[in-house]
Formats: C-alpha cells, sequence, structure tokens
C-alpha cells in the first residue's frame, strides 16, 4: 500500500504541471490564435485602410498598405450627408431606451420578486414566453398597431415598442430575488413606502446587473436595424446603420460609406473596451444574447 | 396591490406591443389586410399559396442553409475556449479580439465585406490561380458560402466565452486522474471535457440556431436575397411581402411559419434533455 503510494506520487506531481501548457504548447498556442486573431481583425482593418485611400484604386493589397493616406472621405461624409443627424438619432433612440427598459424593468422585476399580488406568476410566466416569440414573428401586427396610433416616423414611435424587454424583466427579476427579504422589511418597520423602497434600497443595490444589463441594451439599440428601417420614414429620423445602408444604395464612392461605419462603429468600440468586464460576465453569468 | 402597479406599466407596453401582436399575428394570417384597414376572412389561403409558393421553398432552404451551418461557428468557439482557457499570457488579449465581432453591427461592417468577397478585393485575388476570380457575391455557389463566412466571423466569440465559462465548471481532478491513467489530450476531451460541455453546447445550438432563422440584415445589406434569390431568407421573404408589396395577411403566415421552426427546435432541446 505504501508502496504503491510511492511509487504513484512523482508521476502524480508531474500530472499537475502537464494540465498547464508546456513551453512548446504555448509557442504553438500563440502561433494558431495569432493566424485566427489575424484574421477576425482583418475586416476591421481594412475597413479603416479603405476609408483613408478616396477616389483611389481599390485594388487587394495594395489598398491595404497603410501609405499615401487622406481624410478625404469623413471631410466629405461629415460635410455633406446627414450623419450628424443619424448619429444624434441613434444617441437619443440607444440612450432613451437604455433608462427607461432598466426603470420599467427593475419596476416591475421587483414587484415579480418580492411583491404578492393576483395574477402574478401567470403574468411572469406570460412575459417569459415572450422571449421564445422572435420579434420578427411580430413585426407586421406591431407595425400595423403603431401605425394606427400615428406612430409611424415618429420618435416615439421608434422607441415605445421596444421598451416591452422580456429579457430585462427576467434578468432584473432573478436579481432581485437573490437580495434577502430582510432588508426590505426593515425599511418597512421603519415606515418607507414601496416607492422609497425601490428607490433607495432596491435600484442602488442593482447596481452592478443594471451595469450589465444598461450595456446590452445600449448594444442592441445602438445595433438596431429592421425596427428603424421599417418605421422611419424620412431621412431626418433615420440611425446610423439605416442612414449607412441607405448611403450603400446611392451613388456614394465606396471609401465615404466606410468613413461613414468608422464614425459609427468608434462609439461601440469605446463603450466595449471602457466596461469589457461587465459585457463578458454579462455574457457569461446570464447568457444574455450578445 | 401595489406590486400590480409597479408591474403595470410594463405590462401594458407588452400587452400592446408583445402579446397583442403575437395573438394578432397568427389571426392576422388567417386574413387579408391592406393599408386602408380593411380585413377579409380568407381562412387558410395563405397557407395554402405560401405552401404553393416556390420562393416560399427556395426561402425555406436557405434560412435551413444557415441553420445547419451553425456547428462550424460552435466548433469554432470551443477550439478556441479550449486554446484559451488556462490561463497564458495574452488569453485575455484573444478572448477581445475575438470578440469584438460579436458586437459590431453587420450592417456597419457589411461594405468592406462587400469588398473583401467582391472581384478585386483579397479573396479573388489569392485564389485567382485557381480560377475563382469572380466576385463571390454575384455567384450562385459561392453566396452562400460567403454569408456564412460572415455569419462564423460574427457568431463565434459568443459561443466561446459561454464556452470557457462552462469550462470552469469542469473538476481538474477528473482530468489530472486521466492524465494518470494515461489517457492523451483527445481522450480527455472526448471522455471528460465533452461529457461536461453538453447541456452548455445544446444550449448553444438552439439559441445560435433560433438566431439563424432571424436572419435579414446581412442578407439586406449585401445581397438582396440574390443572385436570383440564391440567398432569400424566410425573414428577408416576411420583409419583402409585407413592406415592399403590402401582403400583410400572407407576411403574417410566413412569420407563423418562423415562430413555428423556433418553438420545434426548443422542444426538441427539451427533449434532447429530458433523455439525457
Amino acid at each position: 500500500m505504501t508502496q504503491a503510494t510511492v511509487e504513484l506520487s512523482p508521476s502524480r506531481r508531474r500530472s499537475y504541471r502537464a494540465l498547464e501548457p508546456t513551453r512548446r504548447g504555448n509557442v504553438l498556442r500563440w502561433a494558431g490564435l495569432s493566424i485566427l486573431a489575424a484574421l477576425c481583425f482583418f475586416p476591421f482593418y481594412a475597413l479603416v485602410m479603405l476609408s483613408l485611400k478616396p477616389e483611389r484604386a481599390l485594388d487587394f493589397p495594395a489598398s491595404l498598405i497603410p501609405w499615401d493616406l487622406s481624410t478625404a472621405a469623413y471631410e466629405r461624409i461629415l460635410a455633406g450627408q446627414n450623419i450628424l443627424v443619424w448619429l444624434g438619432n441613434t444617441l437619443l433612440y440607444s440612450l432613451v431606451s437604455v433608462v427607461a427598459v432598466l426603470f420599467l424593468a427593475s419596476l416591475a422585476g421587483y414587484a415579480f420578486a418580492k411583491k404578492r399580488f393576483p395574477g402574478r406568476d401567470v403574468i411572469f410566466w406570460s412575459f417569459l414566453a415572450m422571449i421564445m416569440v422572435p420579434f420578427q414573428v411580430t413585426l407586421i401586427p406591431t407595425f400595423i398597431v403603431l401605425a394606427r396610433m400615428g406612430g409611424v416616423d415618429t420618435y416615439w414611435g421608434l422607441i415605445l415598442p421596444t421598451l416591452a424587454n422580456a429579457q430585462a424583466v427576467f434578468l432584473m427579476r432573478q436579481f432581485i430575488g437573490g437580495l434577502p427579504d430582510e432588508l426590505f422589511e426593515a425599511a418597512k418597520l421603519d415606515g418607507a413606502g414601496d416607492l422609497r423602497v425601490f428607490f433607495t434600497i432596491v435600484l442602488p443595490l442593482c447596481k452592478p446587473v443594471l451595469a450589465t444589463l444598461g450595456l446590452f441594451v445600449f448594444l442592441w439599440h445602438w445595433n438596431d436595424f429592421l425596427w428603424p428601417l421599417i418605421v422611419t420614414q424620412s431621412s431626418d429620423l433615420w440611425t446610423l446603420t439605416v442612414g449607412i445602408s441607405s448611403l450603400q444604395q446611392k451613388n456614394v464612392t465606396l471609401s465615404s460609406v466606410l468613413a461613414g461605419s468608422v464614425i459609427a462603429l468608434v462609439p461601440i468600440f469605446l463603450a466595449y473596451l471602457m466596461a469589457q468586464r461587465y459585457v463578458e460576465e454579462g455574457v457569461t453569468s446570464t447568457g444574455i444574447k450578445g | 396591490m401595489i406590486g400590480f402597479l409597479f408591474v403595470l406599466p410594463a405590462f401594458l407596453l407588452f400587452l400592446v406591443f408583445r402579446f397583442g401582436p403575437a395573438i394578432a399575428g397568427v389571426g392576422l394570417s388567417l386574413f387579408d389586410y391592406d393599408i386602408s384597414g380593411t380585413l377579409a376572412w380568407k381562412g387558410l389561403a395563405n397557407f395554402q399559396r405560401m405552401f404553393a409558393d416556390p420562393v416560399f421553398w427556395q426561402s425555406l432552404r436557405i434560412t435551413v442553409i444557415f441553420a445547419v451551418c451553425v456547428p462550424l461557428s460552435i466548433a469554432l468557439s470551443v477550439f478556441t475556449a479550449l486554446t484559451v482557457r488556462r490561463g497564458f499570457r495574452g488569453s485575455r488579449f484573444f478572448r477581445s479580439v475575438f470578440f469584438l465581432p460579436v458586437i459590431t453591427s453587420l450592417v456597419l461592417v457589411s461594405s468592406i465585406f462587400i469588398w473583401i468577397f467582391s472581384s478585386n478585393g483579397p479573396l479573388s485575388t489569392l485564389l485567382a490561380p485557381f480560377g475563382l476570380t469572380d466576385s463571390w457575391l454575384s455567384s450562385q455557389v459561392l453566396v452562400i458560402p460567403a454569408l456564412v463566412i460572415v455569419l462564423v466571423w460574427a457568431r463565434f466569440g459568443f459561443g466561446m466565452l459561454i464556452v470557457l465559462a462552462a469550462l470552469q465548471d469542469v473538476p481538474r481532478e477528473l482530468e489530472e486522474a486521466a492524465l494518470v491513467d494515461g489517457a492523451n489530450a483527445w481522450q480527455r476531451f472526448g471522455y471528460i471535457v465533452l461529457p461536461h460541455l453538453k447541456p452548455t453546447l445544446f444550449f448553444l445550438v438552439v439559441i445560435e440556431t433560433t438566431t439563424a432563422f432571424q436572419i435579414f440584415d446581412l442578407i439586406f445589406v449585401m445581397t438582396q436575397g440574390g443572385p436570383s434569390r440564391g440567398s432569400y431568407s424566410l425573414v428577408y421573404m416576411l420583409y419583402e411581402q409585407g413592406f415592399k408589396y403590402f401582403n400583410f395577411g400572407y407576411a403574417a403566415a410566413i412569420g407563423v411559419t418562423i415562430f413555428v421552426m423556433t418553438i420545434t427546435v426548443a422542444l426538441i432541446q427539451r427533449r434532447f434533455f429530458r433523455e439525457r
């Protein structure tokens, strides 16, 4: 018995190390990952390079060499098109939606998690079921409802239907459900009303989940395409995605379209860089769809 | 009762913009509706028309092809997750690069992908010795591979993060024990890691398959369903029928079809889970 243990221990000690990458393994990994990363990043690189080479032959590979660059395409698109209006619309669409979705979802999530009222479970399950119904399926009736209400080609018509976010309500209910009841009961005993409890206890405790959820709602709206495409008709109301896709179909040089795309991508990349941890945690801990 | 008041704002929004339209969507597929607001009962005529429409079968075929390609993206997710797994220098950097496309709007990068697949882009230039000099997007054969490449590029980073999280739950002792027993890397993956990843992979397959059923943006900006309907998806057909030809009833019938497909995938997944 003792002998067996003695025999096993050196090999086992080696085994601990063997699961860690070896030097040679690490070099191989680096090489493989670098190639993959280069392929993955290539479209972004080409996007920036070609946007800086206006009115020139866009042949590969000459167009990708960082040489003889000019910002003419950026000047042209900033001067000639409605891109700043679209940027403003996109900011409005995204930011208003973030604030409203977070507020509505935490209010509803709090009630679903900690309050008792008739029909609570039925309502919650019907919310949950809506996660399964793809947005495209309800697209036509939602549009008809909105058209009847006179919301086509208006800001409120663009924003209001997107505030019914089942995933957000579900996430907030899960998170608030995990908070200890004693906190709310203590506040109640001190005579705090429900609204006061919500604003002074629930919301501050929800900060981390609100940050993550808010970031995703921002991303979804910034990148949203089909809904703004259908609801907005005049170019003054277009978002960046709709506006830039319209440039593609018009007689605009490729470099101008690319310059517009870069302008539209920068805010999202900055948001990601600043809040990378929240984004990654949001995906891994909640399975929220990127 | 105060609880109900808290739910009320969200509930009203859901009633008007989600529940209502979901029920109306099914109902509408049995009617004809035009912009002036007249409803005409059609029974199952919209569905009969759909099943007799070769365009519908083409768009269903294209949509299913996209869905069938989902495992490609998931395989790449698993591969990259395993590679960046055990902390080594640069792991965080690679993770960010692979995740960047996930948060990027496909509409905004479509122009550069059109260039990449064009006849003076890098792919045609590099593949010229093999005779592939034409634009991929105007070829009946290559348009789907081109779009699948973009979709894999756009989605595998999401799966990678999900798989990475699941890998943390694989007991280290098991892997070490297998190592002591002389299992090689492939065996350790097949007998220990993969069984632990199974539920995660099912989750990914369902979420990515239903995403594939809903492909629209990419097709709208890159091919408009072309060439000659070679990339015409179901949601693209729904969009054209609804907002180009204003056949709202017919478009709703296509919507019901997409919904049935989504539910079917979810139910199949549940069955698999129960059997496990």
